[in-house]
């Protein structure tokens, strides 16, 4: 009876079912889909604003001879190199810290270090501009302490608009991170860390043999999330540098890149398609690269 | 069903009234014309005026004025023109003569030509030139954006300068006073900001020459006058007679404050140093220094604008209308915006008015207009092409590298190797 059912009604199920999800499905289609391989055709093509032909492989040929794609895509690799690793050990860090109970004020702590990531993206890049202006709060303070002795440039010098951009970053998303690893740390087993002590295993060895292990495919995911968030950085550097990258184009990443081009230069709709699937393939050899290890951690 | 129906046949009812009374209103009153520019202090408020004026005259016209900052207009611009929604572009849009070009090649039809209703003669060439394609016409010309040296008198007289010492310098002349006024009137002479190429382009143009050659093409490598640009911007930079900044309202912030003794820019900065009430009779303006290469004069330009109309606009007709009527005919106009704003307009007709003479008192009493309606006859006519964003990039990533010594030559070789990829 079972078997006999499965054919007419499991059938007429499927029906009803493909007919709730056809709407979500067709406007992920017109919005998604239809946009992603409209935008490889476009790759494809070149030309001035709306004048658009067909040019096979012309962009790809001009990404190899553009000198400001190239410092586009160094820097956004820089900034992935620096700033992730930073980010991420600052993130456990503060996790394990926080997650000791008889820290007193943890709660406010916590909030106070998540806060940043809730804020808008645009309003702390002026934030931070005006804070770090030449005879801003940052250069005042640290000359009135007597660390330096004459005012850092950070948005006018190349090397150090590139620290401030990654002091920003970090500053917004540390703590976005760490709400990731204070859950996965309440769910490791206090009597690990018990057992531990007991042996006498000190506290930096029970950092990095315990929890660091067990936090592994967090610390995986984390890492993933983040290299896709650089890779596509782009508010921070346009407020901060009234959307010019520089100085110097020293901060240009490849979407602001992708957004001069569209928007600001002559438009290349076509090349800055091209540019725009860099990112694609980046990110998909990343991600990727994250199957391989979690495939392998399982085995 | 029912219950539905009685809930909501009310709203429905209201809304129904509302929207028909609102119907009514429009037919009798208003056709809004909405216009995007960027600058409080100039073409926003000499648009606000002329937007009264008109409305005198015609009072079923109202104006929208909105004001951006000038990247966010030009970039709203390009968007709205790329996604081809008219609904996300204005009626009437202010373009800065460098990118008139380009917009008008690479979104044909997207600008509503005015040549059969504007009389253009009585317009500076010039400007009728960068907006002319294909044999139509398609702007309103507006302001001019003819160079000159704004200076601090007391700061240049605390380092032992006269008025007449600013007179027909040249930059190395500069640079000496510059180093002058650090030393005794303890303030930088000029405020740069090194990801912006306007102090460049000035000096550039003051010698004849442009990024483009008259045909379109990339002049970078053999561009002496490009040369001598870089290397007094990379000398005032190592002389450290210079404030830093990024970004506009910084800069601007510099002579607001009183923190920097000269400012190098166009005309149209005259409304923003004049918006101090306290500095008055403090500022003089002599005309810009120049270079000491051959073709090298004391005029240039940087910036200036214009005003389309365009096509897609519900209110097209009003707003070529009032375009025509107030900026091509009313020479009072013209008066009252260069006594409030310091607009130095390129309809010719305006300069015999009576505002040109006057002398102002916030310089001091000068007779600073003349002057630039002198200098703008000057300005070295070249050809702004299309790619002036993409040169100016390419310039700025080198300059630091000539702030830490690396020859000029090289500098411009990075250059146009940078150019020749971007351009296309």
């Amino acid at each position: 009876m079972v078997h006999a059912r499965r054919g007419g009604i499991g059938r007429y199920y499927d029906v009803n079912g493909w007919l709730f999800v056809a709407p979500a499905l067709g406007l992920i289609a017109l919005f998604m889909i239809y946009p992603i391989v409209w935008s490889l055709w476009m790759s494809f093509q070149s030309g001035r604003g709306m004048m658009m032909k067909f040019a096979g492989f012309a962009n790809i040929v001009r990404l190899w001879n553009d000198p400001v794609f190239i410092k586009a895509l160094t820097n956004t690799m820089t900034y992935f190199v620096v700033q992730v690793p930073i980010m991420i050990l600052l993130a456990l860090v503060l996790a394990s810290l926080l997650n000791n109970p008889r820290l007193v004020g943890r709660g406010l702590i916590r909030t106070a270090i998540f806060l940043p990531c809730v804020t808008s993206l645009v309003a702390y890049s002026v934030l931070f501009k005006g804070m770090f202006a030449l005879d801003g709060i940052v250069n005042s303070t640290l000359e009135a302490i007597g660390i330096i002795s004459s005012p850092i440039p950070w948005l006018t010098h190349p090397f150090w608009a590139k620290v401030l951009v990654i002091i920003a970053i970090t500053w917004r998303w540390t703590g976005y991170n760490m709400i990731f690893y204070l859950a996965a740390l309440q769910n490791i087993d206090r009597s690990i860390y018990e057992v531990a002590r007991i042996d006498g295993v000190p506290a930096w060895a029970r950092f990095t043999h315990i929890t660091i292990p067990l936090l592994k495919p967090v610390i995986l995911f984390t890492t993933v999330i983040s290299t896709i968030g650089t890779l596509q950085l782009f508010d921070e550097v346009y407020n901060l540098t009234e959307g010019k990258g520089g100085p110097s184009n020293a901060t240009l990443t490849l979407s602001l890149y992708i957004y001069n081009l569209t928007f600001r230069y002559m438009p290349s709709f076509g090349y800055a398609a091209t540019v725009s699937y860099v990112i694609v393939i980046l990110v998909a050899m990343l991600a990727f690269l994250q199957f391989f290890l979690a495939r392998e951690r399982d085995r | 069903m029912d219950i539905f129906a009685r809930a909501h046949l009310p709203r429905i009812a209201a809304l129904a009234l509302a929207s028909a009374s609102s119907l009514a209103v429009t037919a009798a009153e208003a056709k809004e014309i909405t216009i995007w520019c960027w600058d409080p202090n100039f073409n926003v408020a000499i648009m606000k005026e002329a937007g009264a004026r008109y409305t005198k005259t015609h009072p079923d016209v109202t104006f929208n004025v909105v004001d951006f900052a000038k990247t966010d207009v030009e970039q709203k611009l390009q968007t709205g023109l790329a996604s081809g929604t008219a609904d996300a572009l204005p009626d009437i849009v202010l373009i800065e003569d460098y990118g008139a070009q380009k917009y008008l090649q690479s979104f044909p039809g997207a600008f509503a030509p005015l040549s059969g209703t504007v009389d253009y003669s009585g317009f500076a060439p010039y400007k009728v030139e960068l907006m002319t394609l294909d044999g139509k016409v398609y702007g309103m010309p507006f302001d001019s954006g003819v160079a000159g040296m704004y200076y601090r008198k007391d700061y240049l007289e605390a380092a032992g300068f006269k008025p007449e010492d600013m007179q027909n310098i040249t930059w190395d002349r500069f640079i000496e006073i510059g180093k002058q006024v650090e030393a005794k009137a303890g303030k930088k002479m000029i405020a740069i900001d090194p990801s912006d190429a306007g102090l460049i382009r000035i000096i550039m143009q003051s010698a004849g020459q442009w990024y483009f050659n008259k045909d379109g093409t990339a002049n970078i490598a053999d561009n002496a006058a490009l040369k001598a640009s870089l290397e007094t911007v990379g000398k005032i930079m190592a002389a450290d007679i210079h404030k830093p900044v990024a970004g506009w309202s910084d800069w601007a912030g510099t002579f607001a404050s009183g923190d920097v003794a000269a400012v190098v820019t166009g005309v149209w900065i005259t409304g923003t140093v004049k918006a101090q009430p306290d500095q008055s009779g403090k500022w003089g303006v002599a005309p810009i220094p120049a270079l000491s290469i051959d073709g090298a004069t004391h005029a240039s330009n940087l910036g200036g604008s214009s005003w389309y109309v365009l096509e897609s606009s519900a209110e097209k007709a009003e707003a070529i209308d009032f375009l025509n009527e107030v900026y091509a005919k009313d020479i009072d106009f013209y008066q009252t915006i260069l006594q409030d704003r310091g607009a130095v307009g390129s309809l010719l007709a305006a300069r015999g008015g009576a505002a040109y003479e006057a002398a102002d008192p916030f310089f001091g009493g000068e007779k600073v207009w003349q002057n630039f309606s002198d200098w703008l006859t000057k300005v070295p006519a070249v050809n702004y092409g299309i790619f002036t964003n993409e040169v100016d990039a390419a310039v700025i990533a080198q300059l630091p590298a000539i702030i830490q010594g690396t020859p000029v030559d090289e500098a411009l070789k990075a250059i146009d190797a940078e150019v020749s990829t971007q351009i296309q």
